[in-house]
């Protein structure tokens, strides 16, 4: 043991060496740092999730819930909070001098300490910012919202009207937490002491209210589960599985940015540790020799170089897990805006994953080579130029797969997308090497042909080039390597950039934030009037909607006994919303079937996702009932759905005239620039039935994700630069003994210093040149399947994007040569030569 | 700080007068060695046979390419010959695997290499330690210290050997070497890669220790003047034994 830990401790002062610690810390640092990061955000949006609720989980009932409920919460170690939702009218007092009194028609909760569960108040700081607040509602006292406070004119320590009581208000609060669950009317909010209830007798028998238990913790959804079976009538439990579906969307799709950037940084960093470890093990073979010429065995050697191995994965990864720390760390800065309180921290899980990650590539692809390297023939201590077994063979890439496999499974638990990303490796790398052989062939055709010599090149050139073909082998595995950098490299960044802001795009800026539902079909011309105009100042489309139970599927009758999964039981148990459109609605996709158009009659268009859940196909046959009238139809297409769009989405489309003889309601979308106080007073004059559900506050923390997860990809993108200038350094100092070698030899055959440094530049020139080609290459096809395939949006090729690369690519290896080999102009030959000897 | 070398006459003609009881240190029987070129068949060795008494010198001279290291090499037990046998102090030791044959070696037999073969990453004291750590042995680094004082580097232990001129790198192989105490110390051109000045001092130490140790020392060399030093010589041409 002593001799591994001293073996690695002069090793550590090798380049090779290090450059294996740093590629293999960097792979650790990546995929920690993602883990870690993700593992915290996935809690924080749980708790998040929970915060639009205002607790973990919440029962509602048109009626004071029983005892029970409250009892069997704090017996499971909940914390519980109760609360009546009610609307009413809250008023000024009349002003002095004045009879008319200012009022509105208000959201009142009624709460009791503490509130909310999760999340918090915020009130607005000195400088207009939001700030959480720290105060409960007592007695006596009432929070309004900013809207109530400006409709009404009034500000903290004003009284209010609240049924027979004149509460004092206590503070004017920008939000409060409870976003989710049912939707909220455009109503300001009043939040009172609950105690306060009974003495305003604003809800007397038959008033309608809402009384809510609310409960946190973690048995919080075994409660829900136990509570499920008891529910009465009328009452009804929500937990944060509800969340809203554009919001879930946006945070998968934020993962798969994150887990991409950090796959594509292994991925470099095996590159670079894959070239570093061959170059490490040739220096090696001199100490294997020797140690099998001085009496160890095959094994005993081979113990050495494991455990020497070993010892180096475990310096890289306790290096790599602290950097990951502290890059978490920096992602959770980055990010910070977005959760109400500090991120919880993260768990162990990741941490182990990253260690992981570390030993499972540095053994994967070293052990192969070190059997190898641990049966060198002692004899070779004679003949230093004998040869040796090599990398290790069929064995090497098998181990060396597995271990990328296993590490990506690790990333993405799903074994379909490891094994198409290690055999999109395999393909690349094999495509890059073809190509880069190719390449070769045109330079030395090129070199051969003599028009170097006519285009005015330096005869220094010529042998630059020459050298590149001279080393055939790995100068094609050299080029791919750098190319497959190169490529990462331009396609994280086009992610990061193009990929990234296609994907903001998605969310436009006048998307719909008001939905206007129960809108009567007498209605819809009015209110058609008093709606600013959708987008193409068309006027805003009003869709019929129908609510209809599910009874029969292909004539058999159905109920949610009939299904194991969950999401279908409650399909089945809550009624359906059925609208109609003539035409394909614009960002719906076609899966399967085709979009009915024309007169047909009992067709119906499926959402996909929903047909997968009801286990239905088209030509699948739905008999719905809807108020008592019995409607069959036929599935004859299935939809994808834009759930990002905001827009207006259906799960069920049937033809207009299928519709016509059914009770129904209209439902529009439309977006209310911030400002707007005058469209929904007047629509809710001309339409009092009708229910605005506001979204404005669901989009802004979208858009807010979909920011800050700009912020934590440049940093993840870090990771991947870092790797990638690695592998960069690693991929060109492959050859530099040889090179050094080289030169030596030419300075002492009377080679001028200019001649050496054009040879040099016109080799690491050509070498960079078919890199960023190849890269650019790569990085155009890997991106339009990133973007069409993957991530789904639309691809555009930017030029900026490729010519910035290619220079680039061409550019730092020049520079990366160029510092690797310039010793070799200033070391006297003779002791390169030596060395070489 | 070269070590006492002062009955350098000594060395040539004090002989340690070989037992005849005992076995050789160095038995070869009719060994040939092959190797494929292209779609012939090269012969390096061709059936040489040669014994070495324990405690003997012995220099195998000849010409570039006339098989001289192959011999080295098949003596040492580091390559394997297609025909014949070598055993040292009567046990064959040819036909051994290869582990087996590792272990024989480990502390018995010691190598001075033209290029020296120091470990770079290694102090000179860590590559003498070596031999005695693989075959573990505690008291690795008191002796190694003691070799190192014995040839004269004793204040150059924590040296890299690319801090060490030539003939102290060769020293510090010597060291390497004899810090085991083997039996038997092969020699592949030890000066070859040392001007005559060095290359002098190098040889005297290791007749001189060899003297002391009462080792068996057998050296591949091309100078006539080393090989004359040994108690015997034997000529190689083309594979072939021919003095």
């Amino acid at each position: 043991m002593n001799l591994i830990l001293r073996f690695v401790r002069r090793e550590l002062r090798s380049t090779e060496a290090r450059i294996l610690v740093l590629a293999l810390a960097l792979a650790v640092a990546s995929v920690g740092a993602v883990a870690m990061f993700a593992d915290r955000v996935k809690m924080a949006f749980a708790n998040q999730a929970n915060v639009l609720l205002g607790s973990d989980a919440m029962i509602s009932g048109d009626r004071p819930l029983p005892d029970a409920f409250t009892q069997q919460a704090l017996a499971m170690g909940l914390k519980i909070t109760a609360s009546t939702r009610f609307g009413s009218m809250v008023s000024a007092p009349a002003k002095e001098g004045g009879t008319a009194k200012d009022s509105a028609l208000s959201d009142v909760k009624a709460v009791s300490s503490p509130y909310p569960l999760r999340g918090e108040i915020e009130v607005r700081g000195a400088n207009g910012e939001r700030v959480p607040l720290k105060a409960n509602v007592n007695a006596g006292e009432v929070f309004v919202d900013e809207r109530l406070a400006t409709r009404l004119g009034i500000k903290v320590g004003d009284t209010i009207e609240v049924g027979k009581l004149t509460p004092r208000v206590a503070q004017v609060f920008a939000e409060e937490p409870e976003i989710a669950g049912n939707f909220l009317s455009a109503s300001p909010k009043v939040l009172m002491a609950n105690a306060d209830v009974a003495a305003s007798e604003l809800l007397g028998p038959g008033s309608r209210a809402t009384y809510r238990l609310q409960v946190a913790g973690d048995r919080a959804q075994d409660f829900a589960d136990s509570i499920k079976p008891k529910l009465g009538p009328g009452q009804r439990l929500e937990t944060v599985r509800e969340l809203r579906p554009e919001v879930r969307s946006t945070l998968e799709k934020s993962e798969q940015f994150l887990g991409l950037a950090a796959s594509f940084a292994v991925f470099l960093a095996v590159v670079a540790i894959v070239l570093a470890l061959r170059r490490y093990l040739k220096r090696e073979l001199d100490t294997a020799t020797l140690f099998r010429t001085l009496g160890a065995g095959q094994r005993q050697t081979l113990m050495h170089f494991v455990g020497q191995f070993f010892v180096l994965a475990l310096i890289a990864c306790v290096l790599g897990v602290a950097i990951a720390f502290a890059a978490q760390a920096g992602l959770a800065f980055a990010v910070r805006g977005l959760f109400a309180s500090t991120l919880p921290p993260a768990g162990w899980m990741p941490l182990l994953k990253a260690f992981a990650t570390g030993l499972v590539l540095l053994l994967g692809f070293a052990i192969p080579p070190l059997v190898a390297l641990s049966s060198t023939p002692p004899v070779r201590a004679l003949r230093r130029d004998m040869p040796t077994a090599s990398g290790g063979g069929a064995l090497a890439v098998v181990l060396g797969g597995a271990a990328v496999l296993s590490v990506v499974m690790m990333q993405s638990q799903d074994l379909k997308t490891g094994a198409i990303f290690v055999g999109g490796i395999v393909v690349l790398v094999g495509a890059a090497t073809l190509l880069a052989v190719a390449l070769l062939w045109l330079i030395r055709r090129f070199v051969r042909s003599g028009k170097l010599a006519m285009l005015g090149g330096a005869r220094s050139w010529a042998y630059g080039l020459a050298n590149l073909d001279r080393r055939r082998l790995s100068t094609a595995l050299q080029i791919a390597c750098l190319g497959l950098g190169v490529m990462t490299l331009i396609t994280v960044g086009f992610v990061r950039t193009d990929l990234f802001s296609a994907w903001q795009k998605s969310i436009p800026a006048d998307a719909p934030n008001r939905f206007l539902i129960n809108i009567q079909t007498d209605q819809v011309d009015a209110l058609r009037k008093l709606l600013p105009t959708a987008e193409g100042a068309k006027p805003a489309a009003f869709y019929p909607m129908v609510r209809g139970r599910l009874i029969a599927v292909n004539d058999k009758t159905v109920s949610a006994k009939d299904y194991s999964n969950e999401q279908a039981k409650r399909l089945v148990d809550r009624e359906f919303n059925l609208s109609a459109s003539s035409t394909l609605p614009p960002g719906n996709k076609i899966l399967a079937g085709e979009y009915f158009s024309g007169p047909e009659q009992g067709v119906m268009s499926l959402e996909d996702g929903i047909a997968k859940t009801l286990n239905l196909t088209v030509g699948d046959r739905m008999t719905f009932d809807v108020a008592g009238d019995k409607v069959e139809v036929k599935v004859t297409s299935l939809r994808k759905v834009d759930w990002d769009s905001f827009k207006v989405n259906f799960f069920a489309l049937v033809p207009e005239a299928t519709l016509a003889p059914l009770p129904k309601s209209y439902i529009t979308a439309v977006h209310l620039p911030t400002g707007d106080n005058k469209t929904l007073p007047s629509v809710v004059a001309a339409a009092p039935n009708v229910l605005v559900i506001d979204v404005s506050e669901i989009m802004s923390r979208v858009r807010s994700i979909v920011n800050q997860v700009a912020s934590a990809l440049e940093f993840v993108f870090a990771f991947t630069l870092a790797a990638g200038l690695l592998t960069l350094y690693t991929a060109v100092i492959a050859t530099q003994d040889e090179r050094r070698y080289d030169t030596a030899l030419i300075r002492t055959l009377g080679g001028t210093r200019s001649q050496i440094r054009s040879a040099l530049i016109a080799e690491f020139a050509a070498l960079g040149g078919a890199a960023g080609l190849l890269g650019v290459l790569g990085a155009l096809a890997l991106t339009w399947a990133l973007a069409t395939r993957v991530l789904k949006i639309d691809f555009s090729a930017s030029p900026t994007v490729w010519i910035v690369g290619f220079a680039a690519a061409t550019g730092l290896t020049l520079l990366a040569g160029w510092l690797g080999t310039r010793s070799v102009l200033t070391t006297p030959p003779i002791q390169v030569l030596r060395e070489g000897a | 700080m070269t070590p006492a070398t002062h009955d350098t006459n000594a060395a040539a003609t004090i002989s340690s007068k070989p037992s005849t009881n005992a076995p050789p240190a160095i038995q070869a029987d009719s060994l040939s060695r092959v190797v494929p070129l292209g779609e012939r068949q090269l012969t390096i060795l061709d059936n040489v046979s040669m014994t070495v008494a324990e405690g003997e010198t012995l220099a195998i001279v000849g010409a570039s390419g006339s098989g001289k290291t192959t011999l080295l090499g098949l003596l040492a037990g580091l390559d394997r010959p297609n025909h014949g046998s070598v055993a040292w102090h009567g046990e064959i030791v040819s036909s051994l695997s290869e582990d087996a044959l590792a272990k024989r070696r480990q502390g018995a037999i010691g190598f001075v290499f033209q290029s020296f073969q120091l470990l770079p990453a290694l102090t000179a004291l860590e590559n003498v330690m070596l031999p005695l750590e693989l075959a573990g042995a505690n008291d690795a680094q008191a002796r190694a210290q003691d070799w190192l004082n014995r040839v004269g580097l004793g204040e150059r232990v924590d040296h890299l050997p690319k801090q060490l001129s030539g003939g102290e790198q060769q020293r510090v192989a010597i060291a390497r070497a004899f810090v085991a105490s083997p039996s038997i110390v092969f020699a592949d051109e030890p000066t070859g890669n040392l001007d005559t000045d060095t290359g002098a001092e190098v040889v005297e130490l290791m007749f001189t220790l060899n003297r002391e140790q009462g080792t068996t020392l057998v050296l591949v060399t091309h100078d006539l003047d080393l090989a004359s030093r040994c108690h015997r010589m034997v000529r190689l041409a083309r594979g072939r034994v021919i003095a």
